[in-house]
């Protein structure tokens, strides 16, 4: 398995269109692609296994079949290894009788050592092959032979209680990836995944023939940073999520389109919940962001989100610490949204020059890794500078710690990320609005609970500058949590509770985004110019 | 002073004294209708009826009285149950409402004869004593203007209770008790004409000579029974109370005994108006064939009927208990022999009492022979026979009325409701007139044949 | 389609109403009359006392169906908890202590407060885990949480209570086809 594969070409905007004959008729699509993704632009789904947009083609699951016609009379080809080229006449199964059959034919193939424990599997509602398996028509030749007889690793065989021979239910790969054998269809996106995009290849395929598995090397397991989108991008239910295996059915979550703000690339997530608790975390595809790929230290944050929660204080108490200081020091935190910063400004507005503004964190920034981090652990860095907050003078704070009287850090663990920060407990009134019960807020004079990121709507600049918003997941554990920017905008004196009008509070403070209402930014982002 | 109680024997005042107590006849009849109705209506519909709670005996268990346990727990917690009003009622009618009713069930009975006119010697002296309460003319009329007062309550209590439904309630109540008071004051004008008195008693003496009230003006039985059943406001003229469109029409604020005394004011009425119909058209205490003079006569033997009736009765009772219980042991009832033990009471109570009614009756029979003497012509007896023929008398009119209580229930289990302006339909264009042509018939014929 | 339904107008006797409803007083009285003296001929049962005969087909309070070794055959799908239209199943699973079954209930709670007993969830289970075959219909409890009947409550029946061809009953502990069943399920594992 050494051979190279070429990245498939995704369309974009700027593709130029050609005609080609689909089913006998003319249609536009994007000339620089291969057929699938052609057929996807114009509405055609065809049915695959292997092939990922984000991964290189290998081309072996012959799912995606399609009929072309030739010099030789038609044939069957693969539409995912083949590029467009225009007046190329294609059939699909709208049409042609014999690509409906061929792709049945794969699909029955493939479920011939399939086992049928789809209520059990966790894939099941998000599975490809059950997917493809109901759209040719679910009425299988194969689907009465209810046992497979298992061919993969002889490891792992056993004989069950109906005598038959199966194996590797639950293969242990690594520290966070549980593989299921029989379920394996060997289309090798994982090996792919691991070799092309996280750049080790502790994955392989091993055997030949149907005896063929995905295992380690010897000796070795599977633990990379980004070994869980192993188990995205697997079409069926071969690798799970130890996080997630058996927690939920996938078709009973919810899902809230959010940014992960614990990175400056700010990387785009399904949240997935029910009954008001996040159950995982999911990539959420966008090119230009992070593709399909998410970190494990983002994807298995959310393991955190309800633990330690603070609770919410009457915003009286709040009101009457902050009037009555004399010298105010603003510290603003990573996960800061613009609404927050926005904020922040109007309470530095009301307060006048006895506040002074501070921002930024203590955690290094590190080189970005190229698939879904930037290393920048300030989230919101580029809407901190278009908001003109300080995103980068926490020193200066230690070093005017005795001119301050009232500390208010929103979300910012400062004793938690430096605990040089220990000094600041000299300062007699300190305000932490926080989500969490972290350092500081044990070290607070009174800590102020508020909503965490995933349970607020807002809107944040990654290191690209594309503006991108968060949605709120019901998750809050606690009703009475209002998100931070809310509570700012009550103590300086403006009563909002909707995200549109923050919002607005956020263009009168931008003035280029102005031009954009919120509900207009698309849920892959909005690429800014000139921002900063 | 003196000369008042001077003015009659001892004797006189203590039996005047002890008829007030028919002042709670009506009352009474609570006690039984209410199981009646209920088992009754259960029975009519195939089901059981209320037969859950019970008491316990030392060595009998549970003891059910074949629901009668329920039904007195029923009104028990009524009893106990905590009076209310609703925010911003008139609480001094809202409160009065209720006892109207039942206060004029406790009047009402004054001018009911219960027995035929009492004489009898007592020493020297001959003592004459009525068989109601009031002795008066004018005594079906007084009859009449009393009860018809029950209605105030309900309007009343449609008034005070601040509820539109109640308020409804209340007016159909007053255009109830018009309408069909008239149909009830003509239909009846007929017998009285035939009898040619207010006076119960007299009535019943006409009937006593002649023929029942039932047989000379059937029409108006009818059209009497139908108004008496309306002014009752039961079903099928429950247009007052009007569960399907009032919720409960003039009590629909009524909680506890306050409710209470609506129902049992309801009860009471039925009860009065079943011992009217059987004193108007039934000839009251009187039994057919059988004067007062011959049960005079024949003291000793008519008890001794009376108590094999009753023999007959229990017997006959005692056979219904017999078969259940042979049928209870065959069958697979988990509580079967707490039943049977329940039962067993029941067996020892009837058979004693019937042997002692037996002994009774055979007694009587044997050595009450009556002593008289002659005045003005007339045979008076004693003071035990003048008693025994009493008791003969109210035990006969309470069965007849009893019957009546049944036939109330017995339409309002089986009549579907008529709607309102079908009510007032009734009243105004068929009882009134059929009515009035009875007595315009009826007149006709006392003017050809009478005198 | 507009069915039109002729009935026959009434004669004048009928319309007189007085003579139909001394008809219906007479169709009441005899059924009144059976109630006194055919006391044991009433349809309706005294209920603690006489139960009536409940077939095993009737929606009762749910079970769950044993392996022979005793543990539940549930495999955890959420079949159930999806089809119920009253979301009152809960179940938590967890990995299976026996390597040949993947998946195993840890919590398996019905609120049958909430519960609509529609037999959804019977039909759901692909592996015939869930029954509601127990003839139980009268269940009491002092507090709302006691009707929340845990995984060993719906496990803790008796196989003699069921018929002897309900292979699936028999094969539980203690059922008559348990043996013969848990020699075929103890197979050797590998």
């Amino acid at each position: 398995m050494s051979n190279y594969y070429d990245m498939p070409k995704l369309p974009t905007a700027e593709s130029p269109k050609v005609a080609i004959f689909v089913d006998g008729q003319e249609t536009f699509v994007p000339g620089d692609t291969n057929l699938l993704e052609a057929l996807k632009a114009v509405g055609i789904e065809t049915p695959s296994i292997c092939y990922h947009p984000f991964l290189p083609v290998s081309g072996n699951c012959r799912q995606c079949l399609v009929e072309q016609e030739g010099p030789r009379g038609r044939s069957l080809i693969i539409s995912c290894f083949t590029p467009v080229s225009p007046g190329m006449k294609v059939f699909t199964p709208k049409t042609s009788l014999r690509v409906k059959n061929a792709r049945k034919a794969t699909n029955e193939f493939m479920l011939v050592n399939h086992p049928l424990d789809c209520p059990i599997c966790d894939k099941a509602g998000e599975c490809s092959l059950q997917a493809n398996y109901m759209e040719s028509g679910h009425d299988s030749r194969l689907r009465e032979n209810i046992g497979k007889h298992y061919h993969g690793s002889p490891d792992h065989a056993f004989i069950d209680s109906k005598g038959q021979t199966r194996g590797g239910k639950q293969v242990v790969l690594g520290p966070r990836v549980t593989l299921d054998e029989e379920r394996c269809v060997q289309c090798d996106r994982c090996v792919r995944f691991m070799r092309f995009v996280a750049g080790d290849e502790q994955l392989q395929l091993a055997s030949r023939g149907d005896s063929t598995y995905i295992t380690t090397f010897p000796g070795q397991e599977l633990d990379h940073e980004y070994d869980l989108c192993v188990t995205d991008v697997c079409p069926v239910g071969a690798l799970t999520a130890n996080n997630f295996r058996f927690q939920q059915r996938v078709w009973m979550l919810s899902r809230t389109p959010s940014v992960s703000m614990d990175d400056s690339l700010g990387a785009n997530l399904w949240i997935d919940h029910n009954h008001g608790k996040i159950w995982r975390l999911m990539p959420r595809c966008n090119p230009e962001v992070n593709r399909s790929w998410i970190s494990n230290t983002s994807r298995l944050a959310y393991l955190n989100f309800d633990k330690d929660r603070l609770e919410a204080a009457p915003i009286e108490t709040l009101q009457s610490t902050v009037f009555a200081a004399k010298k105010v020091a603003i510290v603003a935190g990573g996960a800061c949204t613009l609404e927050d910063l926005a904020a922040i400004k109007a309470l530095q507005e009301s307060l006048g020059a006895k506040a002074e503004l501070f921002g930024g964190t203590s955690i290094p920034v590190v080189e970005p890794d190229g698939i879904s981090k930037s290393g920048d652990p300030l989230a919101n860095r580029a809407g901190f500078k278009a908001m003109q907050v300080p995103d980068a003078n926490l020193q200066e704070l230690l070093q005017k710690i005795s001119d301050f009287d009232t500390l208010i850090t929103i979300h910012s663990d400062l004793i938690g990320e430096d605990p040089t920060f220990e000094k600041l407990k000299q300062i007699p009134n300190r305000i932490v609005l926080s989500a969490f019960k972290d350092c500081t807020a044990n070290a607070a004079t009174l800590a102020f609970g508020v909503k965490h990121w995933t349970e607020v709507s807002g809107s944040m600049i990654n290191s690209l500058q594309i503006l991108q918003k968060l949605n709120a997941a019901p998750t809050a554990p606690n009703g009475d949590l209002k998100p931070a920017y809310q509570v700012l905008f009550a103590l300086a004196g403006i009563e909002i509770t909707e995200v549109s009008a923050a919002w607005k509070q956020v263009q009168d403070r931008i003035p280029t985004l102005k031009a954009y209402q919120r509900d207009s930014i698309l849920s892959t982002g909005l690429k800014l110019e000139g921002v900063v | 002073m003196i000369e008042i109680i001077q003015s009659k024997h001892w004797i006189e005042w203590l039996i005047n004294i002890a008829k007030f107590a028919f002042a709670f006849v009506p009352v009474l009849f609570i006690l039984l209708l209410i199981p009646l109705e209920r088992r009754g209506a259960g029975f009519i519909q195939d089901r059981q009826g209320p037969n859950r709670s019970y008491f316990r005996l030392p060595y009998f268990g549970k003891i059910r009285l074949f629901g009668w346990v329920h039904n007195a727990s029923d009104g028990l917690k009524l009893f106990f149950k905590e009076n209310y009003a609703p925010h911003g009622v008139n609480k001094l009618l809202f409160l009065l409402a209720p006892a109207i009713p039942f206060a004029v069930v406790l009047i009402a009975p004054a001018v009911i004869p219960w027995f035929a006119p009492m004489v009898f010697t007592f020493g020297e002296e001959v003592i004459r004593i009525s068989g109601q309460n009031v002795n008066t003319d004018v005594g079906l009329l007084l009859l009449f203007a009393i009860s018809a007062l029950s209605a105030y309550g309900a309007v009343l209590a449609g008034w005070a209770s601040k509820s539109k439904y109640s308020l409804l309630g209340g007016l159909r109540t007053t255009a109830m008790i018009i309408s069909y008071e008239v149909c009830l004051g003509i239909s009846i004008m007929g017998i009285l004409l035939l009898a040619g008195s207010f006076r119960l008693d007299q009535i019943i003496a006409w009937q006593d000579a002649h023929v029942w009230g039932v047989v000379a003006q059937p029409v108006a039985f009818f059209c009497f029974l139908i108004a008496m059943i309306a002014e009752t406001g039961r079903a099928p003229f429950d247009v007052a109370e009007g569960e399907p469109e009032l919720v409960a029409g003039f009590h629909t604020e009524y909680g506890a005994m306050q409710f209470g005394l609506f129902y049992m004011g309801e009860y009471s009425h039925i009860g009065i108006n079943s011992i009217l119909v059987s004193i108007l058209f039934f000839g009251g205490y009187s039994i057919p064939f059988v004067s007062t003079s011959t049960i005079q006569s024949n003291v000793g033997i008519s008890l001794g009927v009376l108590a094999f009736v009753f023999v007959f009765a229990i017997l006959a009772f005692l056979h219904l208990l017999y078969r259940y219980s042979r049928y209870l042991k065959k069958s697979s009832y988990a509580n079967k022999s707490a039943i049977l033990r329940e039962y067993s009471l029941y067996k020892i109570v009837g058979w004693a009492a019937a042997a002692l009614l037996l002994a009774a009756g055979v007694i009587s029979i044997m050595y009450f022979k009556p002593a008289y003497t002659l005045i003005d012509g007339q045979a008076v007896y004693g003071i035990g026979v003048a008693l025994g023929t009493a008791f003969i008398q109210i035990l006969v009119l309470l069965a007849k009325a009893v019957f009546f209580c049944w036939v109330w229930i017995w339409i309002r289990w089986t009549l579907p409701r008529f709607r309102y302006d079908h009510v007032m339909n009734l009243g105004w264009k068929v009882i009134l007139n059929v009515a009035i042509v009875n007595l315009v018939i009826t007149a006709f014929i006392v003017k050809l044949i009478g005198d | 389609m507009v069915r039109q339904v002729k009935q026959k107008p009434m004669n004048w006797i009928e319309k007189l109403y007085i003579f139909e409803a001394f008809r219906g007083l007479y169709v009441t009285l005899k059924h009144a009359l059976r109630g006194v003296f055919r006391y044991e001929t009433l349809p309706t049962v005294p209920y603690p006392e006489q139960k009536p005969e409940i077939n095993h087909a009737y929606r009762a309070k749910h079970r769950l169906m044993l392996r022979p070794d005793g543990s539940p055959r549930c495999v955890a799908c959420q079949m159930c908890a999806t089809a119920c239209p009253a979301k009152c199943i809960y179940i938590e699973a967890s990995t299976s202590a026996d390597g040949r079954i993947e998946k195993s209930i840890q919590r398996f709670d019905i609120d049958h407060l909430v519960c609509v007993f529609c037999g959804l969830c019977v039909e759901a289970c692909p592996v015939d885990a869930i029954r509601m075959d127990t003839r139980e219909t009268s269940y009491v409890h002092r507090d709302r949480q006691s009707f929340i009947t845990s995984m060993e409550e719906l496990m803790d029946w008796d196989p003699k209570d069921y018929p002897e061809d309900d292979f699936q009953s028999q094969v539980a502990p203690g059922g008559k086809r348990n043996k013969e069943a848990l020699d075929s399920w103890g197979l050797k594992v590998n």
